[in-house]
């Protein structure tokens, strides 16, 4: 009763008005934008070349201000955010207008769940266990590794990706140049396609498990280095505990802490999308749609990704405060 | 098995199993022959809404293909610049309007037909007017607004009745890039919701049709119609001869060379170091002209600085001279764009045959004779007419060169018309005949306080208006005046607000943009209309820049009541109109925008040159037009 109380409901609370500020935030900062919806729609038809006349933007302008919702006080707007976020319609995109806010997000996220929850879920794996074998082995030949690994990660993301996409799309052209899906298919369940979106997702996940192992491979390597020479390490040693007991029971177990509170955050974050992924590889997703977003000051399309990704990462960090216990027995008797 | 096999063993199926997905990695499925596919780039992907073609309720990125297969205008641009003018497109005659321009008939060309195999006929365009006059939020219900009533008075004659007389209103109707065009009315007339309609799969007026696209809108497909002689296409050029096009987005422009060197992009059109690297890295590849400056410079629109008109000190006419006389025209164009550009000096004054003889030969002699009072008694005559040949003797110097520098015309039509002297002596005393002072190498504002210009740009650094901007920076800042930049992604509304003072003139509310084609310059004209001048903080339906002038508001009221036919009336109110923002120096336009561009000849060859001169290079890209010009590219016969 005592751990419910001094314990699981503070972080419930506590979840509760972080997501409650987020999601406020949410609706506060674009709005301080220098950028207004409306106008960036008619602004945009000028940059591409289409002909507005004054008389027409005037009549564009009192029209959007109208469809897009703009048109009460903020504070109307903010108690139709409140209705529209637990009703989960977030109403229409304004710069894809009037595509709803809903179908947008239902067109990119599967594409971006489908990629970063793999390659966030592998490279961790790959990065826990090599960076643990090689922080506590410290062989000749894992210092190869780790100076592999200390080569890539400074290189920024982009550069890797061109890397990938020179060696494998360019020189051996085994992967496609970019995109989702082959040209001329549709999206159906059938072995084909999924192949072929397999294909087109190979050198996208490859650059980012790359990366991502890479700095997941090190926090790890330092984290047993640093536990290794730790007391109760030391004095196991010394009792002659054997070794794979010490490795998994003493120091895996204990760097896995961290690892496990850095896997629930970049989970998280998986739903903000992976903008430069999608860019380079013009790989479909989340990320260019909230860049969009943000560029024209959309404010109901940036609720919309914004709100999820909030409420992922808060309740990522919840569902970690809320496991910790089980991993960390100092929670339990703090 | 131990992990290391399992994981080989995993990798090997996999690969097996892509083998049956497609042939290798090439980006043409089984089934649609490369050597029958024109692959051209889609250069304003995504597609903001993948699968949604309703054109008439958005922006839907329609050079996916859209604009270019699906619609068709009622008059269109002639995509033949050198012969130029506007040709009838669906309409089978120009615009008629009675005397007091309050009405105007269109009459229809006979035998077009809608991919689904209806006849085109005036219902569409009656009610297409008529549905975009009653709903809010689709494209042109402003402009709509004007009719009184439209109707049909038999199967290819329609009849519009305007509220009040206008003798322009046919221009919506107009295809430059974006027009008002005839909606299928077999299907949007059962539609419920037109703003909400997707038009999936579109139904076509030219001579493509739909076949697929990508889920996240980088590209779409289409073929050619089995019925392509019942389109404007087939009836007034030929059969098209790509079975298939692709409109496709690559990514960065690293990725769009990749993928020519692949042979799998047949055009690029972006920044002038792609273009020269793509030239240097494949041997079949070429743009529109073989040697320096390579591209085509006749776009329809010009680049350079404008300024606040509502700010000091750019509303003073010898502070915005002072600023044009302190810049090296030809080191500018040398340290942004290799020396690929043609310079201009005037806003809507682009670089083509046809302005290079409406426009700039009749004002070649007022140019040389215009007198700037630079205090103290002294004039200056700022007109350089030698400024694209001392271009030339540097490019000389550098590149293979191919341009007869006895050739005036060749020159002023390759490297632009001319610009204004690089006299920063004289700049230096038109700013101190305003009181500014020069103090340690730096120049002061007539308070005392040191004078800083902040531009305001937008975030791409491959856009050619940034490029030039911060080339005149430079020059500026050589000057010794201290420019900043404000860059921010919302450069659009802080403009369309005023709270800027020096921006660049790319797209410049359409003060910049003329038809290029035909010689009105209304639509230029009439964004600098006083009416719409607003104060600093206060959105403005006009000019960002705010500048007006009671001459320049004649000028637009003369051109309302001017028959658009009336080529002559409308030349010579032209020709004042410039004449007036030249002398006031409204803005600074450096140079058109270029066109570099690059054509791969693996797959496609006959594309444009000097010697083959049948279209403007990025018709091949973009502009709604390209439809009327594939049946000049032919194959090479490679597979």
């Amino acid at each position: 009763m005592s751990f419910i109380k001094r314990y699981l409901i503070p972080r419930l609370i506590q979840y509760v008005i972080v997501t409650f500020l987020g999601l406020t935030a949410i609706f506060i900062f674009p709005r301080l934008l220098p950028v207004d919806p409306v106008k960036q729609q008619l602004t945009q038809y000028q940059t591409f070349g289409v002909y507005v006349s004054p008389e027409q933007q005037e009549e564009i302008i009192k029209t959007l201000k109208q469809l897009y919702g703009l048109e009460g006080t903020l504070w109307d707007q903010y108690i139709m955010f409140w209705k529209r976020f637990f009703s989960g319609n977030f109403g229409p995109s304004l710069s894809r207008f009037p595509t709803p806010v809903n179908q947008l997000l239902a067109m990119a996220l599967p594409w971006t769940l489908g990629l970063l929850s793999v390659t966030t879920i592998l490279s961790w794996i790959i990065a826990v266990i090599a960076g643990g074998i090689v922080g506590y082995f410290r062989k000749k030949w894992m210092e190869a590794i780790d100076i592999l690994i200390m080569i890539i990660r400074p290189i920024p993301y982009y550069i890797t990706a061109l890397i990938f996409l020179i060696l494998f799309s360019y020189i051996f052209p085994i992967f496609p140049l970019g995109g989702g899906i082959g040209v001329g298919r549709t999206l159906s369940f059938n072995l084909q396609t999924i192949l072929n979106i397999i294909k087109h997702a190979t050198l996208p996940a490859l650059t980012l498990l790359v990366v991502g192992i890479a700095w997941q491979f090190q926090s790890m390597k330092l984290i047993v280095q640093s536990i290794q020479t730790e007391d109760h390490v030391i004095y196991a040693k010394t009792a002659g505990v054997d070794e794979k007991n010490i490795v998994f029971s003493h120091i895996i177990k204990n760097a896995m802490l961290p690892m496990i509170t850095q896997l629930g955050l970049q989970f998280g974050g998986i739903f903000s999308g992976a903008l430069i992924t999608e860019m380079v590889f013009t790989y479909p997703g989340i990320g260019q749609i909230l860049y969009d977003a943000i560029m024209r000051a959309d404010y109901n399309l940036i609720m919309g990704i914004m709100c999820i990704s909030v409420v992922a990462v808060t309740t990522s960090v919840l569902f970690l405060d809320l496991i910790y216990p089980f991993f960390d027995p100092r929670v339990r008797y703090r | 098995m131990q992990p290391l096999k399992k994981v080989f063993l995993v990798l090997a199926i996999l690969l097996v199993l892509f083998s049956f997905t497609g042939t290798s990695a090439q980006v043409l499925p089984q089934g649609i022959p490369r050597d029958k596919t024109l692959i051209l780039p889609f250069l304003f992907a995504p597609l903001p809404v993948p699968g949604n073609w309703n054109q008439w309720a958005g922006w839907r990125a329609q050079n996916c293909g859209l604009h270019q297969f699906v619609t068709e205008p009622l008059w269109t641009l002639n995509p033949d610049v050198v012969k130029g003018g506007i040709i009838n497109a669906l309409a089978s005659e120009g615009p008629i309007y009675n005397k007091d321009f309050t009405r105007l008939v269109i009459k229809l060309r006979k035998g077009i037909y809608w991919s689904d195999g209806v006849e085109f006929t005036a219902d569409d365009v009656v009610f297409t007017i008529q549905k975009v006059k009653e709903t809010e939020g689709l494209d042109y219900h402003g402009a709509m607004q004007d009719v009184k009533r439209v109707y049909a008075t038999d199967r290819y004659t329609v009849v519009v009745d305007l509220n009040k007389p206008n003798a322009r209103f046919h221009t919506f109707f107009l295809e430059r890039w974006g027009a008002l065009r005839p909606m299928p009315k077999h299907i949007f007339s059962k539609v419920k919701d037109i703003l909400t309609y997707d038009f999936n799969p579109p139904v076509s007026l030219g001579p493509y049709v739909y076949v697929s696209h990508d889920p996240a809108g980088y590209w779409v497909l289409w073929k050619k119609r089995i019925d392509w002689q019942r389109t404007v296409t087939g009836q007034l050029f030929g059969e098209p001869k790509p079975e298939y096009v692709l409109f496709i987005h690559y990514g960065p422009p690293e990725k769009q060379n990749m993928a020519m060197l692949r042979h799998e992009l047949d055009v690029i059109q972006g920044t002038a170091e792609q273009m020269l690297t793509m030239l240097k890295m494949s041997n079949t590849t070429r743009s529109y002209r073989d040697t320096w400056p390579y591209i085509d410079p006749r776009d329809i629109s010009t680049r350079g600085p404008a300024f606040n008109h509502l700010v000091f000190p750019y509303n003073n006419k010898d502070v915005r001279w002072a600023l044009a006389l302190s810049i090296d025209i030809v080191e500018l164009a040398i340290s942004t764009y290799n020396g690929m550009v043609a310079m201009t000096p005037g806003l809507p004054l682009v670089v083509g045959k046809n302005f290079y003889d409406w426009y700039f030969k009749p004002l070649e002699a007022w140019l040389k004779n215009l007198t700037l009072d630079i205090g103290g008694g002294e004039k200056f005559k700022p007109w350089d007419p030698d400024a694209p040949w001392r271009l030339l003797d540097w490019a000389k110097k550098n590149y293979k060169v191919d341009i007869d520098p006895k050739n005036k015309e060749e020159v002023q039509l390759t490297l632009g018309y001319g610009w204004w002297k690089y006299a920063p002596e004289v700049a230096e005393k038109l700013l101190v005949k305003n009181g500014f002072k020069k103090i340690g190498g730096k120049w002061h504002l007539p308070d005392g306080k040191p004078w800083k210009i902040t531009i305001l740009r937008g975030p791409d650094p491959t856009d050619m208006a940034n490029i030039v901007i911060l080339g005149v920076a430079e020059q500026w800042k050589k000057f010794g005046i201290d420019v900043v930049f404000n860059v921010s992604a919302a450069a659009a509304t802080l403009a369309l607000n005023g709270q800027f003072e020096v921006l660049n003139t790319g797209h410049g509310g359409f003060a910049g943009e003329p038809w290029g084609l035909h010689p009105d310059l209304y639509l230029c004209f009439n964004a600098m209309n006083s009416k719409y001048v607003r104060p600093v903080g206060e959105p403005t339906l006009g000019w960002a820049c705010r500048w007006s002038d009671p001459r320049m508001d004649k000028i637009i009221s003369s051109l309302e009541k001017t028959r658009w036919s009336d080529l002559a009336t409308i030349k010579k109110l032209g020709l004042e109109g410039l004449k007036l923002q030249i002398e006031e120096m409204v803005a600074i336009p450096c140079f058109n925008c270029p066109i570099a561009i690059v054509f791969d000849e693996y797959y496609w060859t006959n594309w444009p040159s000097p010697k083959n001169d049948y279209a403007r290079c990025d018709n091949f890209t973009t502009w709604p037009q390209l439809k009327y010009i594939l049946h000049q590219i032919r194959p090479t016969g490679r597979k």
